[in-house]
């Protein structure tokens, strides 16, 4: 942009009024030295370029995307030809897909037809003398066309579709026949995550159950599941991390403990370095944890069945780490024994499933459950285990 | 009965002035602006139809605009019918609306009254006339003055250059729209006076003997040539008036036609007319606002991915998209004001994809406004002419008006009359003043 001509006119400007020289040459020497400042940067971004840096980053890029794409395909059935002749169309129905799955990586599926589910309903019962044993297993419910991410706690990760895993008899629910992902030695089963939506979220949420929390930019998970490893998401030698959940930047990320502290803070304020944002009790450790979305209400669930349902507003957002959280029970009953076992954001129209400690499984509208407030148990000895909320999905025709 | 005050309604600048206590006040309306006897002739209207004028309506612009979001939606806004030598059919036409826009601001509104073509604008779902426009604007600097004097305000006495137009009936026809307007903002009684007869009261205050004085009321619309006897309230005399619609806002766009356009791709984009219409739009302060529409990304987006002029064109492209256009015309002006003080300037504007650096002098200003001057000059002879006086019958040279500080003007000015005589009355607010002192006289 300096051509001669321009620079004629600052000699006339200087032959005309020679005060005006010391001012040209000040705000030359100003801009060059700018200029050699931006220089030095684009010669940086250049080394980067010649030294295959960025080719890398690119790579890793292209990589990512072809994950994604994979996925896809998968979700659509592959690149399969259409017949030219279509048959007749019937209505398509979707079925829920109940897993339970315990840390030993054993995996239960129980398909359930939607327009079969019926309020407090036994749904399936895991036999057995001792159908649970010590540990306590997790509940998950999903569509058949989802991506499935194992999570073990060593932060070994395996993805498969919901339908590779073989779908069981109700009736019968056997651990014998389950699914098994053996996990190596020393390693257990943390969580079992729906992915296939994972590119609508910006970030990804790996959460430990002594209140840690990372976060990874979604973009970058894909290349942790490609590599199989997304890191045990821990700082504390007794910890182990719990479970993962997607969200956007601007979400209110939610965490329950199992003696009823909730911690809740906008996801974009959350540390993308393993943080401990609640500081829990030494006995107590985190049961569920969930974006509020767009859900009305919360809801969580008691070990003896109570349901207490908060609406969403209701939520005090953290100021900063480390915090004790929001009490939900008060102290009286928290001393008197009451415990979390799950908790989820919900609508009247959403669905809950509960595994009781004698393996039933059952199933309640939320609707009901917020106007009765409680679940409905046999006897006074049966308690609640495990207990997550899904939405039927309507039927495609 | 409610008081009578004097309006500058200027071009850049605007003030209210009253006389009392035999003394002139001009009111501090602005309190937002370093000088708060002048508020800026800048109107804002929000997508709620709320109006702010002045240093308020600059500020909510930078807050609720820059580098914000956008949205376009496809709007029907009218038919058309054709009809072919058989046939008839009607086209529904579209526009594409930014639904996101929080407001529109307006400047240069006094500028409009000289144009006889426009007649005013759509701000969303409304239609303002110009004469709506310049309501808005009077009516609220009445209620600021009446909040000030806690007295209702009845008459005012507007201030009008000698000439809007060199057109006689657009000239009347401004003068009609301002007087419209005038009543339309609620006053009842609504008078004129010539800006640099105004000024030529003001500085009349000063004198103890009649004198010959050439007004040079030199503000961001137009220059304006008064010659008067002064001195003597009995015997106050016009000798003779001139003007020509050349002022700052002209010197505005001749420094981004001759040295801003490169900026943007002017000399590297070649036969590419949907490119360099856009940038040859850049100098028409009303019309690049309007330039961020779907079609313009599309086209800007094409001649990126041709490569034509990547880094000038990704300039033009954050002007335009990212609402920098009231601060590059604010930038061009402050260089320009710069240069009144000293010989060299930097015109600077680093944004997002933007980085103008350019090193300016008064030399080069004074070129490029070469054609202006002797304009000017030229006027400023014929005015001398008409009055039947020669240059040296002058006694006084008095100079109003913000570019009547340029020195190049200060200079001609010396060279015609002498420099003794040039003498500098309050640049901003001796209209104003001068305003309020006829309308004591019209009360």
């Amino acid at each position: 942009m300096i051509d001669q001509n321009k620079i004629d006119e600052w000699i006339h400007e200087v032959e005309e009024r020679p005060a005006s020289a010391a001012l040209i040459i000040q705000y030359i020497a100003n801009r060059l030295s700018e200029l050699a400042s931006r220089e030095e940067e684009l010669a940086a971004q250049n080394i980067e370029l010649l030294s295959g840096r960025k080719v890398e980053e690119y790579e890793s890029r292209i990589t990512i995307l072809e994950y994604q794409l994979d996925l896809l395909k998968r979700q659509l059935g592959g690149e399969t030809v259409l017949p030219t002749e279509m048959p007749a169309t019937k209505p398509f129905l979707e079925l829920v897909n109940l897993l339970v799955y315990n840390p030993m990586g054993q995996v239960l599926r129980v398909e359930l037809n939607p327009t079969d589910l019926t309020s407090g309903q036994t749904v399936a019962r895991i036999m057995g003398e001792s159908p649970l044993g010590d540990i306590r297993p997790n509940l998950l419910v999903t569509n058949s066309q989802e991506e499935l991410l194992f999570l073990f706690d060593t932060g070994r990760t395996m993805a498969l579709p919901v339908t590779n895993l073989p779908a069981s008899s109700e009736e019968s629910l056997d651990w014998q026949q389950a699914f098994i992902e053996e996990p190596r030695i020393k390693e257990e089963l943390a969580a079992i995550h729906p992915i296939a939506k994972m590119s609508l979220y910006e970030a990804c949420l790996q959460t430990s159950r002594r209140g840690f929390v990372k976060k990874i930019r979604t973009a970058f998970l894909v290349s942790h599941i490609t590599e199989k490893y997304i890191g045990t998401g821990v700082k504390l030698p007794a910890d182990k991390t719990c479970g993962l959940t997607f969200a956007d930047m601007e979400d209110l990320f939610v965490m329950v403990s199992q003696e009823g502290y909730i911690f809740s803070m906008r996801v974009d304020r959350l540390p993308v370095a393993i943080e401990e944002v609640i500081h829990l009790g030494i006995t107590d450790h985190i049961v569920a944890w969930f974006t509020a979305g767009q859900k009305p209400s919360l809801i969580f669930i008691t070990q003896n069945g109570k349901a207490v349902h908060r609406d969403t507003s209701w939520l005090e957002p953290a100021s900063s780490f480390k915090t004790k959280g929001q009490p939900l029970p008060s102290k009286e009953r928290r001393e008197a024994g009451t415990r979390i076992v799950g908790a989820a954001p919900v609508d009247e129209a959403d669905w809950g499933v509960f595994l009781h400690n004698d393996g039933s499984l059952t199933t309640q509208k939320i609707s009901e459950l917020l106007a009765t407030g409680s679940v409905p148990a046999g006897d006074k000895t049966n308690s609640i285990l495990s207990f997550t909320s899904f939405h039927v999905p309507e039927v495609n025709k | 009965m409610g008081l009578h005050v004097g309006i500058d309604f200027g071009t850049s600048n605007s003030g209210v002035g009253i006389y009392q206590n035999d003394q002139v006040h001009v009111l501090p309306l602005d309190t937002k602006n370093i000088v708060p006897e002048v508020v800026k002739t800048i109107l804002y209207i929000t997508s709620d139809y709320r109006h702010f004028i002045g240093q308020e309506a600059v500020e909510l612009y930078y807050k609720q605009n820059i580098n914000r979001q956008r949205r376009f939606v496809k709007k029907w806004v009218g038919e058309i019918d054709y009809h072919g030598a058989e046939m008839h059919y009607v086209r529904d036409v579209y526009v594409y609306v930014d639904e996101l826009q929080p407001g529109r601001l307006m400047q240069f509104i006094k500028t409009a009254l000289r144009s006889e073509k426009y007649t005013g604008t759509q701000v969303f779902d409304r239609f303002y006339s110009l004469s709506d426009i310049i309501a808005i604007y009077l009516h609220s600097l009445k209620q600021r003055a009446e909040s000030m004097l806690q007295e209702e305000i009845s008459g005012v006495t507007l201030g009008r250059p000698v000439k809007f137009s060199q057109t006689p009936e657009l000239d009347q026809k401004a003068q009609t729209t301002l007087h419209q307007a005038a009543l339309e903002a609620g006053f009842k009684q609504v008078d004129f006076e010539l800006e640099p007869v105004a000024a030529a009261l003001y500085y009349e205050l000063s004198l103890s003997n009649p004198q010959n004085v050439l007004i040079f009321d030199f503000g961001g619309g137009t220059l304006d040539l008064t010659i008067m006897r002064l001195g003597d309230s009995h015997q106050r005399m016009v000798y003779a008036s001139g003007g020509i619609s050349i002022a700052g806002s002209d010197f505005d766009r001749a420094i981004i036609q001759k040295r801003m356009l490169p900026h943007f791709g002017k000399g590297l984009v070649q036969n590419d007319p949907e490119i360099l219409n856009l940038i040859h739009t850049i100098p028409d302060w009303a019309a690049l606002p309007e330039l961020s529409t779907p079609r313009a990304r599309a086209e800007l987006e094409r001649a990126l991915l041709a490569g034509q002029a990547p880094v000038r064109l990704k300039a033009l492209e954050s002007l335009i998209f990212n609402d920098l256009a009231f601060s590059f015309y604010n930038m061009v002006e402050a260089t320009k004001i710069s240069l009144s003080s000293g010989g060299v300037a930097v015109a600077r504007m680093k944004e997002k994809d933007l980085d103008i650096w350019e090193l300016y002098t008064r030399a080069q200003f004074e070129k490029d406004i070469q054609e202006h001057r002797e304009q000017i000059q030229q006027v400023l002879m014929d005015t001398v002419s008409a009055s039947g006086m020669e240059p040296g019958q002058i006694d006084a040279v008095v100079k109003t008006g913000g570019s009547s500080n340029i020195p190049v003007f200060s200079e001609m000015l010396g060279r015609t009359f002498g420099s003794e005589k040039i003498k500098s009355s309050d640049v901003f607010n001796s209209v104003t003043a001068g305003l309020a002192i006829k309308a004591h006289q019209n009360s």
